[in-house]
């Protein structure tokens, strides 16, 4: 499978070259789509200039990456373009592996239960086949390199690519494994956006399902695993943390980081929900709002990993998505790492329900961003609420696109225990409902 | 026993040669002041990097220490308050705005539309009306060391003043041989840059003058970087050389008019630079810049009390008699050389610190080698 997969990679690099090389490559990197406080490539130059002349980058409130973003790229910053494909490729190679991986991990046990009998009899049809799932780690590695959200990314030089970037490394580590690394390349997503802190749970229960500890919590190994995995993941967290210290001899990178993402002080239009809200709110109630709006990343980990416990990729699917709706600055790079899973439950397609209507939302909301803002911004005959509805219409389409997929992944597994032909009890058809 | 006497006189002649040649370094030039006169000669916004030439050399000399008192500075426009500057009050020689040429304490005895050929020549031949102030005068006498820069636009045998006149070369030389006859040099150090700058020296005949230009007769002399910013080129190629090469000069350098003579070659240049020594006394090896750029007198300090008042013959001295065997202190070397060379700012890099560089490859191997495990070393090895 090595060769169609270096095609696709050719393919996208020519693309991404090409558009480098256009007029749409300076529109591109001015998008607010595409380009956030946090990760703005212009950003970051203008921090690495300061640090030229002698001032530390985070003095103001322009730069907001992290000292090993700066570390990488005052060396890097003559080949930033050449870094960007890199890392878009790696991203992609690795969600390759770890989807292989996955695989053969998902038709073991899909054997496994099929030899426990814990099927029903009459659900052949929906046991996934090797045939059906030879080609799926490509189509995962084509849907983010050829995805037009990544591209454009990419094309902007945003550092949202490296993020990616990371959580697809950890991704990987996981699936083969290897807790020691998993946590190392988690606690470097968390250090570099706070995010990822919530996909700890669905590594965990990964880690836990591949070891074969039971998920009791009244089970000694298993609250030993834990113990070994957290100390792992904060030990990397603080190590990282402290040696960013010494990039510059001052935590000044704490407040300017993390303090942004949490307290959201800058709040020019992107894709995310925050903006218009804080814009609009009393100062009286700031603090309350930014609670309430920043727990709601992570108020959804616990209820997933009780309900979802048995299948933690598909946690940490659902999870990806989460982060990348409700974080404070969230920009289309973020959206193109959770839609390049979308492959691997294409087997559910006959599930979802709205999957025709929430793609035409999608899509047109793209289309639709570059237009209210040229409405509001440049002939001002709009204003600020068209361009926040068409935000509201993005996320609530990814939002309805994850519970979709959601809705479908476990009306299949219960189709898989129950069978296919649900009965009432009084003989008609059933139907199922998530509630 | 032959070799004894031999030793002496060996030693007797080196410090006979060591006395010599600080009597030498004392007489070397016979000059007692320093004077400049700078001339920018073209006016409009286009021609700000004559104006930029001189300026820089306004502020080398000033810095090297000759006072506005006996500088006669000529410019044709004002560029620094002119309504296209982008950036007011200031006049820039480096791109990127890295240095400032104008100051704070700049003092123009000509400007604008004063800057003529008649004002000029007066000025050289000392024919100055009575009601002329003192600082538009060129006082010099027979002791005085002239450094005469012009710059402006210029063709074979010509320079041209404020787009309406000329002065030729001939003239030139006759204002030098009127100078001369009238004692109001020592020696003259004439810096010309302009296109076809070297038929300006060609028919000086008087003697103690070294002449420099920064093209030859056929030749243009061209304009070095343009600022975007700004929006003009904002030095001449061969000045700007020459202000680099002044800006390592302090002064107690004894760099002598030889490196002058070497700066700007053809490569950075693209003109070739003339120069012309003949009718100079002695030899460009033991001319000092400072003799011309600076303003460096001949001082000895002594270490000695000296006693002016007769009666008190017994007052006994602060040092006793064990003479420290110090060398004469010069003058220039009191001077802090560091704060007077080197002033354009210098860019400083920023690079990470090692520790943080170390501690960072350190954690990535063993990373790699905790995951892959250390059988993995000999494949390195």
């Amino acid at each position: 499978m090595a060769a169609p997969l270096v095609l696709v990679v050719l393919a996208a690099v020519t693309v991404r070259a090409a558009l480098y090389r256009s007029n749409l490559a300076v529109f591109i990197t001015e998008r607010v789509e595409v380009a956030s406080p946090l990760n703005s490539w212009k950003r970051v130059v203008e921090g690495l200039a300061l640090l030229d002349l002698g001032v530390s980058p985070y003095s103001g409130t322009i730069f907001h990456e992290t000292p090993l973003i700066i570390y990488l790229f005052h060396f890097l910053i003559e080949y930033a373009e050449l870094v960007f494909m890199i890392t878009d490729v790696l991203t992609a190679v690795a969600l390759y592996l770890a989807i292989q991986d996955f695989n053969r991990v998902v038709f073991k046990k899909q054997k496994l239960l099929i030899e426990l009998d814990k099927y029903a009899p009459d659900v052949a049809e929906l046991i996934q086949t090797p045939m059906e799932m030879h080609y799926i780690p490509l189509k995962v590695a084509l849907f983010y390199l050829l995805n037009p959200y990544t591209v454009m990314s990419c094309v902007a030089k945003s550092t949202c690519a490296i993020n990616n970037s990371v959580i697809a490394f950890f991704i990987l580590a996981t699936i083969k494994g290897s807790a020691f690394l998993s946590a190392v390349f988690l606690a470097l997503a968390t250090y570099q956006s706070l995010y990822p802190l919530t996909l700890f749970a669905p590594a965990l229960l990964y880690l836990l399902q591949r070891q074969f500890i039971p998920i009791k919590l009244k089970s000694k190994s298993f609250w030993l695993y834990t113990m070994q995995y957290a100390s792992l993941y904060l030990c990397s967290l603080v190590v990282i943390i402290c040696l960013s210290f010494f990039l510059l001899n001052s935590w000044d990178f704490i407040p300017s980081v993390y303090g942004f993402i949490l307290s959201v002080p800058d709040l020019t239009p992107n894709i995310g929900l925050f903006w218009y809200f804080f814009a609009e709110m009393f100062e009286h109630f700031s603090l309350f709002f930014i609670c309430v709006f920043q727990i709601n990343v992570f108020f959804y980990t616990i209820p997933l990993a009780i309900k979802l416990k048995e299948h933690p990729v598909f946690f940490m699917f659902v999870q990806l998505a989460i982060i990348s709706i409700f974080k404070s600055y969230p920009t289309v790079g973020d959206v193109a790492l959770y839609m390049a899973f979308l492959p691997i439950w294409s087997h559910l397609y006959r599930f979802l329900r709205n999957i025709f209507i929430l793609s035409c939302v999608l899509i047109f909301c793209s289309f639709l961003f570059p237009v209210l803002w040229h409405l509001w911004i440049y002939a001002g005959s709009a204003n600020s609420n068209f361009y926040y509805a068409i935000t509201l219409t993005f996320n609530i389409g990814q939002i309805l696109l994850v519970s979709d997929y959601f809705y479908a992944f476990l009306r299949r597994e219960y189709y898989l225990t129950h069978g296919l032909h649900l009965t009432r009890q009084d003989g008609t058809e059933a139907m199922l409902v998530l509630k | 026993a032959a070799v004894l006497p031999l030793l002496l006189g060996c030693c007797g002649a080196a410090l006979a040669a060591g006395l010599q040649d600080q009597a030498e370094q004392f007489f070397r030039s016979g000059h007692t002041n320093n004077w400049a006169v700078l001339v920018c000669t073209s006016r409009f916004w286009f021609n700000y990097r004559h104006v930029a030439n001189t300026l820089s050399v306004y502020r080398s000399v000033k810095r090297l220490g000759i006072p506005d008192s006996h500088i006669v500075l000529m410019l044709a426009d004002d560029m620094a308050c002119n309504p296209r500057n982008p950036k007011p009050a200031t006049v820039f020689s480096h791109k990127n705005m890295e240095l400032n040429v104008y100051g704070d304490d700049v003092e123009v005895d000509y400007r604008s539309y004063e800057v003529t050929v008649e004002n000029f020549l007066r000025v050289l031949t000392g024919r100055i009306p009575p009601s002329t102030p003192r600082s538009k005068r060129l006082l010099s006498d027979d002791r005085s060391n002239i450094l005469i820069y012009m710059t402006g636009h210029g063709g074979n045998g010509f320079l041209k003043f404020q787009d309406s006149e000329e002065i030729t070369n001939v003239e030139l030389a006759d204002a030098f041989e009127q100078m001369w006859q009238k004692r109001r040099y020592n020696e003259l150090l004439f810096i010309i840059d302009t296109c076809q700058g070297a038929s300006m020296y060609e028919r000086f005949y008087s003697p103690n003058i070294m002449a420099l230009a920064s093209s030859q007769v056929g030749e243009d002399s061209l304009s070095h970087q343009p600022d975007l910013g700004i929006g003009v080129h904002l030095m001449d190629r061969y000045t700007f050389y020459v202000l680099e090469f002044l800006e390592e000069i302090h002064p107690a350098s004894q760099t002598n008019m030889n490196d002058l003579f070497q700066v700007c070659p053809k490569s950075l240049c693209v003109s070739t630079p003339g120069h012309r020594t003949d009718l100079f006394q002695r030899d460009p090896q033991n001319v000092l810049i400072t003799d011309f750029f600076g303003s460096v007198r001949k001082v000895e300090i002594t270490t000695e009390t000296v006693s002016l008042d007769r009666d008190v013959a017994g007052f006994e001295s602060k040092f006793p008699e064990e003479e420290l065997a110090t060398e004469p202190l010069k003058y220039a070397e009191q001077l802090p050389v560091a704060q007077i060379i080197h002033q354009k700012p210098k860019q400083k890099d920023w690079h990470p610190p090692g520790g943080f560089i170390l501690g960072l490859w350190a954690l990535i191997i063993m990373v790699f080698f905790k995951t892959y495990g250390i059988k993995h070393m000999k494949h390195v090895f």
